[in-house]
């Protein structure tokens, strides 16, 4: 989600590139992503370039808002300013 | 693989660990706000990574292209660089740097789709680089046949194009919120308006040096910025 948050609003990313971003197998970004897409924090969208079907990740609103009410119960709990 | 009883502060927590990170090891506040930091520097570093690239680029672009001009007449009677040569080193120096531009930014916005709004604002502002680039060349042939001698278009040229070079620097440092290309927008335009006070051909010189030390600056700049957030993340990593 941090990775994804980094995004603009309704800007999204392809699958194969936030998995060479993040360093991770395809499995292990799969499984990450079914968590959050069960508890509708990504939108995933299916487009085509040609014939070759791409994955577009991005965070959905409900996402975006969980993960800064997260990152400031964080800061609150860790005493920062925000 | 999903776990549809957990709930979703669990998937987010969940989701920001990493393969480094072994998931029965709840991680404490401290640590897991360090590893959603750290992997957004990870992510801004690696979309970034072409900054310093062009940003040097330009900087070369700059003393290369106004050093040979400078070279037309600058350093005589020592040493004097043909018109033609000196033209072209200019042409080729930014056409290079442009083609390389154009393909840094693409390949580091690959796999990235933005919403219909940010393609028509990427869209018209490469449009207005354009449009702004050759009206100026226009310009400057109206102004010539209306009587503006060759020796006024040395000074009317290169103070045009950097002072709307400038001005699109400051317009993309409003629309995608960023200073440097705010501070480099301001810096041009000042220049561009400066130099015809340094006279020919010292303009070029002037141009050469206050633009490609300042990109040149600005290039180390954002290096450092980029191997700071670059040690930010890869140090969490480690402690992951």
């Amino acid at each position: 989600m941090a990775a994804l948050s980094t995004l603009e609003l309704d800007e999204s990313i392809s699958f194969p590139r936030l998995q060479e971003l993040l360093d991770m197998t395809a499995g292990n970004l799969s499984t990450h992503l079914r968590k959050l897409e069960d508890a509708s924090y990504v939108d995933i969208t299916k487009a085509h370039k040609g014939r070759t079907p791409i994955t577009y990740l991005g965070l959905s609103k409900k996402g975006r808002r969980a993960f800064e009410d997260y990152m400031d119960n964080l800061r609150t709990v860790l005493g920062e300013q925000r | 693989m999903s776990n549809s009883k957990q709930r979703p502060s669990d998937a987010a927590a969940h989701a920001e660990r990493t393969p480094n990170v072994d998931d029965d090891a709840p991680l404490d506040p401290a640590a897991m706000y360090a590893l959603m930091q750290n992997q957004q520097r990870s992510i801004e570093s690696q979309v970034n990574g072409f900054v310093p690239v062009i940003t040097m680029a330009w900087g070369l672009t700059w003393l290369l292209g106004f050093g040979a001009l400078w070279l037309i007449d600058g350093a005589r009677p020592g040493f004097a660089l043909a018109m033609p040569v000196a033209i072209g080193i200019f042409v080729a120096c930014v056409a290079v740097t442009s083609a390389l531009s154009a393909w840094l930014g693409i390949r580091s916005g690959r796999g990235l789709r933005g919403s219909t709004a940010a393609a028509f604002t990427g869209t018209a502002y490469g449009v207005t680089w354009g449009v702004g680039a050759t009206a100026l060349g226009v310009l400057g042939g109206a102004l010539r046949s209306a009587g503006m001698t060759a020796e006024m278009a040395n000074f009317y040229y290169p103070s045009a194009y950097v002072f709307f070079a400038g001005i699109m620097y400051m317009i993309a440092g409003a629309i995608w919120r960023t200073v440097p290309s705010l501070v480099a927008g301001i810096w041009l335009v000042a220049i561009a308006a400066a130099a015809p006070y340094f006279g020919y051909p010292n303009h070029y010189l002037f141009l050469a040096l206050a633009g490609g030390l300042a990109f040149i600056a600005l290039a180390v700049l954002s290096l450092v910025r980029l191997r700071r957030l670059r040690a930010a993340a890869s140090g969490s990593a480690r402690r992951g």
